[in-house]
């Protein structure tokens, strides 16, 4: 009875059971769907919109100003020079990138080879090989600045080695400010490299390498012939998530140089310039530029890159 | 068995959250007819500031139980902001809830300035006395001759020295540029800071800028309208500045290993530096037992100093105004200054207040000081200045190029200002 009335009662109001299960779907995830809209979509429309306004944020009005903060940023020669230059946000930003990114996808290559294999005290290597990613990078620049001091423990290490003292300022210096924060973040991110190319490696199907082997392929061999180009999609997907990470690198810049994107202009991302423009200016509408200019270089880069590498799918 | 077990828990999540409710309204039911008993005569004013320490937050609430004490019907809730000041005001300010009462640094007082309430009516109309606030910081936040803030305290940059290394090398008191230079010379030779450096120079603008004043020089003209900066007389400065340091007779904090030059004094890795007063909390709280002792700051063609100064303002969307007044009176005038200065060993801003002990020849620089503060939006040319200066240091570029690249940034931002 109970069940007959229900049916009765589902017909006209939802239509077709299709219908009424498109709707049931979008009841579950109205909440998550809610809420990635106010908090993700909302704020980039709203950034676009007043990427075209002058608004200082502690004022209420906004004024329309067309491109001109446009204008500006592309006259800004803190934020970008022609020809490159470092100590420029954006330039700082993809030589960060460029060198970062190659180094974060063969770290995490060879991490997730090394702990593919059977070894003894597998399960240990991997969990200490991820460690660092699930530190938090505040946590762990803060300890860096300590370590990384003209008087902290690399130097100490360095110093022991070549036998006399060694004193280089790393954070402190122009030159090489921008350089260990890659080191840092090479070592800090591998360990997600890894895990995504161990489960890509972990799909590639044993017969592929029997195969392999008794055709005589050599380790070597069997690495670039076999394994490299089936990482393909792997490839494809760690490459993206670095390249994404890489350009908007703010937090570890930020701390390492308490937010002045110093010395020398030599830690300035492009994030943290967009960040110095809003809070220290008081410059939303500039601000709001600087982030429409980033979203568009990083989207450019996601899909040249899937140009690139294809629809990144294999076949076995 | 499950089904009954997933009714047990129903029923007692149902429970739980009955008697929430319950206890949730008979909580509101018992306070509210506090709170309209008190709100009928008290007023709440809500002050904020960044907290560089423990001790100055409690310095503070001291200040704040003296206002109490005399202010039975305003009752004054503070909250001191820790990490980013500027972006936590922002959003306080973005959601219209802005502090009644608020520190603003006078380097911030052109981007604060349209939240700001000018206090010229509540000085005309309370009868106060700007007389004995120093002229120079009181400045710092007057624009076009609105009153936005009356300053909380300050310091000037001095000359802090290391008595037992100037001992070792019998070197006297240096009162200007030759005999720094000379001071320096005879440090070096006479080994009196041994692995260091005789002095401490720090590449900062907020320090090389003191020295520009001292000759002759200047950022800004006076009515800060127009960049001067690209002048013979600042190329001599900034030259003799760089000098100084790649002579080896300085060392910036990054050759010595160091932070800052407080530390390098500290650490006995220099015997003279110039800081200002935030020196003395760090010397006694980190090194008790480094000798040291401040001197006047040394001039060349003329005076010429920085003060670092921050405000007591108020917001313009405060709906508590009149209460906020009498608080931000209270901790700039001469009691507030007296027990603020008293425990947080800062300088008041007022000349009728005593300083703590050993700040006289702070004090003295009053006069010479002026405000570290430009024009709106300058953040943008102090990040180029500060990245100018290394390259000059490093020899990619000449100093008089430099200047040059800091004027036509300093131009924009006055053109992008108005």
């Amino acid at each position: 009875m109970a069940v007959a009335t229900s049916k009765a009662q589902r017909g006209p109001r939802f239509g077709s059971e299709r219908v009424r299960e498109a709707l049931v779907g979008y009841g579950f995830v109205l909440i998550p769907l809610g809420l990635f809209a106010l908090l993700y979509l909302y704020p980039i429309v709203y950034s676009f919109y007043i990427s075209v306004h002058e608004w200082g944020g502690i004022e209420g009005n906004l004024g329309y100003v067309g491109l001109a903060n446009f204008r500006e940023l592309w006259h800004d020669n803190q934020f970008w020079t022609w020809p490159p230059e470092r100590g420029t946000a954006l330039w700082n930003t993809f030589y960060y990138a460029l060198l970062v990114v190659p180094l974060q996808m063969a770290l995490g290559l060879l991490m997730a080879l090394i702990v593919n294999q059977p070894l003894r005290g597998r399960a240990f290597f991997r969990s200490a090989y991820y460690f660092p990613a699930l530190t938090s990078s505040a946590a762990i620049s803060v300890i860096a600045i300590y370590l990384f001091n003209a008087d902290g423990l690399v130097n100490a290490g360095i110093s022991a080695v070549i036998g006399h003292p060694f004193h280089q300022p790393w954070f402190a210096d122009p030159d090489t400010a921008l350089e260990t924060i890659i080191v840092l973040d090479a070592w800090t991110t591998s360990g997600t490299m890894m895990l995504f190319y161990l489960a890509a490696l972990q799909s590639i199907p044993t017969d592929v390498y029997e195969a392999a082997a008794i055709d005589g392929g050599g380790v070597w061999r069997t690495f670039w012939k076999i394994t490299f180009p089936l990482l393909k999609p792997a490839h494809f997907f760690v490459a993206t998530v670095s390249v994404i990470g890489a350009l908007k690198l703010f937090d570890q810049a930020f701390i390492i140089s308490t937010g002045s994107g110093g010395p020398a202009g030599s830690t300035m991302t492009g994030v943290l310039y967009l960040y110095r423009v809003v809070i220290s200016e008081f410059n939303f509408g500039y601000g709001a530029a600087v982030g429409v200019v980033l979203f568009l270089i990083i989207f450019s880069l996601t899909a040249i890159q899937r140009l690139l590498f294809g629809r990144a799918e294999i076949g076995y | 068995m499950g089904v009954s077990r997933a009714w047990k828990l129903t029923g007692f999540l149902a429970v739980v959250a009955a008697l929430s409710l319950v206890a949730a309204f008979s909580a509101a039911g018992s306070t509210k007819p506090a709170a309209k008993n008190t709100s009928a005569a008290v007023t709440t004013v809500s002050l904020s500031g960044w907290a560089s320490s423990p001790e100055e937050t409690a310095a503070l609430r001291r200040t704040i139980a003296a206002f109490q004490r005399v202010n039975k019907n305003i009752r004054v809730q503070y909250a001191p902001i820790s990490g980013d000041y500027d972006a936590a005001m922002l959003a306080r300010f973005a959601s219209r809830r802005p502090p009644d009462v608020f520190y603003v640094d006078s380097l911030d007082v052109p981007d604060y300035q349209p939240a700001l309430e000018p206090l010229n009516k509540y000085i005309k109309q309370s009868g106060l006395k700007l007389t004995p606030y120093y002229k120079r910081l009181l400045n710092g936040f007057t624009v076009k001759g609105q009153v936005l803030g009356l300053p909380k305290d300050w310091s000037p940059l001095g000359m802090v020295v290391n008595t037992a290394a100037l001992q070792r090398a019998g070197v006297t008191r240096p009162t200007n540029w030759a005999q720094f230079t000379t001071a320096m010379n005879r440090l070096r030779s006479t080994n009196a800071v041994p692995g260091g450096a005789p002095a401490c120079l720090a590449l900062d603008w907020a320090r090389i800028l003191a020295f520009i004043y001292q000759n002759g020089g200047a950022w800004l003209n006076a009515a800060r309208t127009q960049s001067v900066i690209d002048s013979a007389a600042n190329v001599q400065t900034v030259t003799t500045y760089l000098n100084w340091i790649k002579n080896g007779q300085a060392k910036t904090p990054a050759q010595l290993g160091v932070g800052w030059c407080g530390e390098a004094l500290g650490k006995e890795k220099a015997a003279i530096i110039f800081e200002g007063n935030w020196v003395y909390s760090y010397m006694q709280k980190d090194f008790p037992s480094v000798r040291f002792r401040v001197d006047p700051m040394i001039r060349n063609k003329q005076r010429g100093n920085l003060s670092f100064t921050v405000s007591y303002s108020m917001s313009k969307f405060s709906p508590n105004k009149a209460a906020g007044w009498k608080l931000l009176r209270f901790l700039t005038g001469r009691t507030g200054q007296a027990v603020w200065s008293k425990n947080s060993g800062f300088l008041p801003s007022r000349n009728d207040v005593k300083a703590p002990a050993g700040r006289a020849n702070f004090v003295k620089e009053a006069p010479a000081a002026r405000p570290w503060q430009f024009i709106k939006g300058f953040d943008r040319v102090n990040d180029l200045a500060g990245k100018e200066l290394e390259k000059a240091f490093n020899g990619d570029e000449s100093v008089q190029q430099m200047l040059r690249n800091i004027d036509q940034a300093t131009e924009e931002a006055i053109a992008r200002s108005r």
